[in-house]
């Protein structure tokens, strides 16, 4: 009875830590989501009156060419994107975090791409793109190079990849520092003890050691390759011949720079529902694969 | 350990107090019994010359202040305060689809009364009356000063070479294959910013169709693959004239090229000028009126309205707003802001105009000009992207698939108007 | 791909500790050319004028005819750099303070009773969700809360971002806690110490690593970022860092020199507050950390 009563007061000691944070977040993410389930039913332009349409908007969505090649886009790029920040992100950090000289001027270095802004990382790569790369590919006669790789509708996507895993590793390779940073040393010891090899310790202790981390990691970047904005408004701009749109991109340009604020609200509340469904089935396989280990 | 929880508190308390303290300064309210009169304009480049006009309005008022905000990203704030219901009283915007959006959108003083009206251009506020969805009762808008587009050109480069100004389409296409046989390139695009896309486009349908295609198009009585098919097949044609692979440079590179003599002519509009002169201030540019037909008589100069004032319907002295408005199209004000933006007024009477526009003068002069296409297109329809697709597509029948899309688009993207426009008809039948 | 990078991690692995691995230094040296040489084009980008720029890449890259930081005074007072700094510095500095409070305690909370209570995985999964909900759709409903709550100003703004990045940071502080051993917190309970006392004495010092993460990831985000402060805060004239160099940027021209010199300037303060960070990520669990 008594331990049971102990128990109750502290479970509402942890109700009442997490509040702040679930109050807030309903107020100011869950209402104003509300409120833009609702418009997706309207013909809103974001401001001024409007009318209810029905369920238009929704039709619309799957007929529209334009929408599904974003779709198409956004999820090819995430999937490439995910993988290749994880992997060098995860190297980054490896490496960062042993015995190095110049280290804090090399981790500092390794993270300002993520901190230049949109119009110089857009006018840069542009430059790069289009100037030096071509003529490299000229001199070297390397024919696929020769052209700039933004201007092809085929391989535009690659640019713009580059861009953004440029851009991403930064944030990953924290976390996955703070991640290293946790492993209690004795561990370590203690294979070293047992005559481990290096490569072996890894495998077998840094690495399930490591695994909350890659969780974290992979729906972060999951989620800023789902998401991806800024590099397309800097670099493309959805060309050439609209194979660089993303879901972001024609979210925020037509919803509000143009007059579709309801039908975009349509397409963010699908998005959002497609993203949810599809991180409960990524976290439920990797929580599996976590229990494994 | 406590003691280090309150520390942390209290300084969360202490930069909470700060932020607020910081964000209450932007208090407002008129002093000393003025009437405040606020105008938000859409042009922060023109910040200068609001600045010097706010100033001589201020000085010369005892009764009213004027207060002139010109913030960057001007739409996105204007639509957002638009949310909050926190209205300016007067707005300076472009004459574009996001005014028609706005006026539909009920949200403009009907200003027919204003004495000032007379004086403007005819042809300018034509322009506006067809930027309405509808045709309203009344007048909502006035037009300050208008831009125009067509092709600017190196004046020196000609004149060494021995070019002349081309007026006819087989002038033109003669002139660019000459430039070409000399080893120079004629045109450069830079089409990977999808918007410059549609300068050309804009110069060659103005001569090519009906100012009010897009009009005739709701009410049902043409479509696109009838009006443009002429426009889309030049547009292509220019391909042949401009620098490789066109899709790979900005528009920023383009005024590079252009200001460092690596090409003859750009086609873009007055607007460019500035940043082509920042990177060669020396530079001698002239421009002219595109040559879209063979008959120099049917061309037609690109001009729209670039920007205008409206008075918000929200606004709680329409008296003093008009005496805004007013001061505003004093010649002297008009003037200041030409001078700082090469713009061209649209007002009637004697203004000095910018330099580079001295080869589209007589088109100004005797109103041979015509709006932008594009400021009726939808900016979610993409019609920017939809051409530069096209202009990609190297497939024997991309006009018509590009014009067979470009009508269908249409019908989707503009459906709710057209159900208005049709409505509109029924109810004057 | 994966084949090369085992190669790289065998190697690092197989020199002896103690030592500094010179061959790892060199490699990691190399990669950084793919950071310092764009960096070295913004830099001498922004310190040229607009009449030096060109775009042939020999032009591009050399260095400007005469060296001087008029750009960098010219951007400073464009921008009205102190005053933006500050409004930039406070907004950063109280969203993190706010953030680390109010999301570890949220994560603490939930990594505790995630595997005991539904509610609380719920809670979890709900608050994580938030992380795919795109901006755009958010953004006028805020705008219009906000305005009416009256709070269309920098704290509002502070708010939103504590919201905007706790998917995120929740995220982080759950996993981190998952490495924490229970017996230091069974221990304090153990002399009779409660919940609340246990946390804020032995937990939020320990997750120190994990704050100075946090705060990085938040800064990051916080720092650059214009849509925010641009639509909540509109018709007041508090300006932040990116929203005043929004001033180098107009529809028909931009002055690179000028924006480049403003956002160099920008990209320091934020630089200075990784590096310090980043010693209390390493220093952190000092006791059992590996020796790096």
């Amino acid at each position: 009875m008594k331990k049971n009563k102990r128990l109750s007061k502290k479970t509402r000691t942890y109700i009442l830590m997490a509040l702040p944070a679930l109050v807030l977040f309903a107020v100011f993410n869950t209402v104003p989501l509300i409120t833009g389930f609702v418009y997706s039913f309207t013909n809103s332009r974001g401001y001024g009156s409007f009318d209810f349409v029905g369920f238009r908007n929704f039709i619309d969505l799957f007929q529209d060419s334009r929408v599904g090649n974003s779709y198409l886009f956004t999820f090819k790029y995430a999937i490439v994107g995910t993988i290749l920040v994880n992997v060098i992100s995860l190297l980054l950090a490896v490496g960062l975090n042993s015995k190095i000289k110049f280290k804090n001027t090399l981790r500092g270095i390794y993270f300002i791409p993520n901190i230049l802004g949109g119009l110089i990382v857009g006018y840069i790569f542009s430059f790069i793109f289009t100037y030096i790369i071509p003529t490299l590919g000229t001199t070297l006669h390397i024919g696929f190079l020769e052209n700039s790789i933004l201007a092809s509708e085929s391989a535009a996507w690659i640019g713009v990849l580059i861009v953004g895993v440029w851009q991403a590793v930064a944030m990953n390779t924290i976390i996955y520092i703070s991640g290293l940073q946790a492993i209690p040393a004795d561990v370590y010891e203690a294979s070293a003890i047992d005559g481990a090899g290096k490569w072996y310790t890894f495998r077998k202790i840094t690495l399930p050691l490591l695994v909350p981390f890659i969780t974290i990691n992979f729906i972060l970047s999951t989620k800023n390759m789902l998401m991806v904005f800024d590099q397309i408004m800097s670099l493309t701009k959805g060309g050439p011949a609209q194979s660089t749109e993303s879901i972001s991109y024609l979210i925020y340009r037509n919803g509000m720079d143009g007059g579709q604020f309801g039908f975009q609200c349509a397409n963010a509340v699908m998005f959002f529902i497609v993203i949810v469904v599809i991180s409960v089935v990524q976290m439920k396989i990797t929580s599996k694969k976590e229990e494994q280990l | 350990m406590f003691k280090r929880k309150f520390a942390v508190l209290a300084l969360i308390a202490a930069l909470i107090t700060t932020s607020f303290a910081v964000a209450g300064c932007s208090s407002q309210g008129g002093e000393n019994g003025k009437t405040v009169i606020t105008m938000l304009q859409y042009k922060p480049e023109a910040v200068a010359a609001f600045e010097e006009i706010e100033e001589r309005f201020n000085a010369t008022h005892d009764d009213i202040e004027l207060r002139i905000e010109s913030p960057n990203e001007a739409m996105t704030v204007l639509k957002t305060r638009l949310i909050k219901e926190d209205y300016p009283d007067i707005v300076g915007i472009g004459g574009d689809i996001n005014y028609s959006n706005f006026l539909d959108a009920d949200l403009f003083m009907d200003i027919s009364d204003f004495e000032g009206i007379n004086d403007i251009k005819p042809v300018y506020m034509e322009i506006e009356k067809s930027l309405e969805f509808i045709p309203e009762d009344g007048v909502y808008t006035l037009p300050y000063v208008a831009n125009c587009a067509g092709i600017l050109y190196n004046k020196d480069m000609f004149e060494e070479n021995g070019w002349e100004i081309p007026t006819t389409w087989s002038e033109f296409t003669a002139l660019c294959e000459e430039i070409q046989a000399s080893g120079m390139t004629p045109l450069y695009f830079g089409f990977k910013d999808t918007w410059t896309c549609l300068s050309p486009w804009n110069s060659l349908a103005v001569s090519l169709s009906p100012a009010d295609t897009c009009a005739q198009v709701n009410m049902g009585n043409t479509t696109f693959t009838e009006e443009y098919w002429d426009v889309a097949e030049k547009m292509k044609e220019l391909l042949n004239y401009c620098e490789p692979n066109p899709y790979a440079y900005s528009y920023n590179d383009a005024c590079t090229a252009f200001a460092r003599g690596e090409v003859a002519m750009y086609p873009i509009g007055s607007y460019a000028v500035p940043q082509i002169l920042s990177v060669n201030p020396d530079m001698n540019i002239d421009s002219f009126t595109f040559p879209a037909n063979d008959n120099e008589e049917d061309n037609i100069l690109t001009s729209g309205v670039d920007l205008q004032f409206s008075i918000m319907k929200e606004c709680k002295n329409k008296e003093a707003a008009y005496e805004v408005l007013e001061f505003l199209f004093e010649d002297e004000n008009i003037q200041i802001y030409l001078d700082n933006q090469n713009a061209i007024p649209c007002k009637e009477g004697d203004f000095t105009l910018p330099s580079m526009l001295d080869g589209m003068k007589s088109y100004i002069e005797e109103g041979r000009v015509s709006d932008f296409h594009d400021h009726h297109y939808p900016s979610e329809m993409s019609v920017d992207a939809m051409v530069q697709t096209y202009l990609l597509d190297t497939s024997d029948n991309a006009t018509e698939t590009f014009l067979t899309k470009f009508d269908t688009e249409w019908v989707r993207y503009n459906r709710d108007l057209i159900e208005k426009v049709k409505k509109y008809q029924e109810g004057l039948q | 791909m994966t084949k090369t990078a085992d190669k790289k991690v065998r190697r690092l692995k197989a020199k002896t500790p103690g030592k500094s691995n010179i061959l790892l230094t060199v490699i990691l040296i190399l990669g950084c050319i793919t950071v310092l040489f764009p960096l070295y084009m913004a830099i001498i980008i922004a310190l040229k004028s607009p009449s030096e720029m060109t775009n042939d890449i020999a032009g591009a890259l050399s260095l400007p005819s005469s060296f001087s930081l008029d750009n960098f005074a010219e951007a400073m007072r464009v921008t009205d750099f102190w005053h933006s700094l500050a409004n930039s510095l406070i907004i950063t500095g109280v969203t993190i303070v706010l953030s680390l409070v109010i999301h570890s305690m949220a994560g603490y909370a939930i990594g505790k009773c995630m595997m005991r209570h539904k509610g609380f995985k719920l809670v979890y999964f709900y608050i994580v969700s938030g992380m795919f909900v795109p901006f755009a759709i958010l953004m006028m409903p805020l705008v219009k809360e906000t305005a009416i709550m009256g709070i269309d100003n920098m704290f509002g703004v502070i708010i939103l971002y504590v919201v905007f990045y706790m998917p995120m940071n929740v995220m982080l502080y759950t996993g981190y806690l998952k490495n924490i051993p229970l017996a230091i917190e069974e221990a304090a309970e153990v002399d009779g110490s409660s919940t609340w006392r246990t946390y804020w004495t032995i937990i939020f010092p320990m997750m120190k690593p994990m704050h100075a993460t946090v705060a990085v990831l938040t800064a990051l985000g916080t720092w650059n970022d214009v849509m925010t402060p641009l639509v909540i805060m509109s018709g007041s004239e508090t300006t932040t860092l990116p929203l005043a160099q929004l001033n180098f940027q107009t529809q028909f021209g931009t002055n690179y020199n000028l924006a480049f010199a403003s956002y160099i300037l920008a990209l320091i303060p934020i630089l200075i507050f990784y590096i310090i960070c980043q010693k209390k990520i390493i220093g952190g669990i000092a006791n059992g950390a590996v020796k790096g």
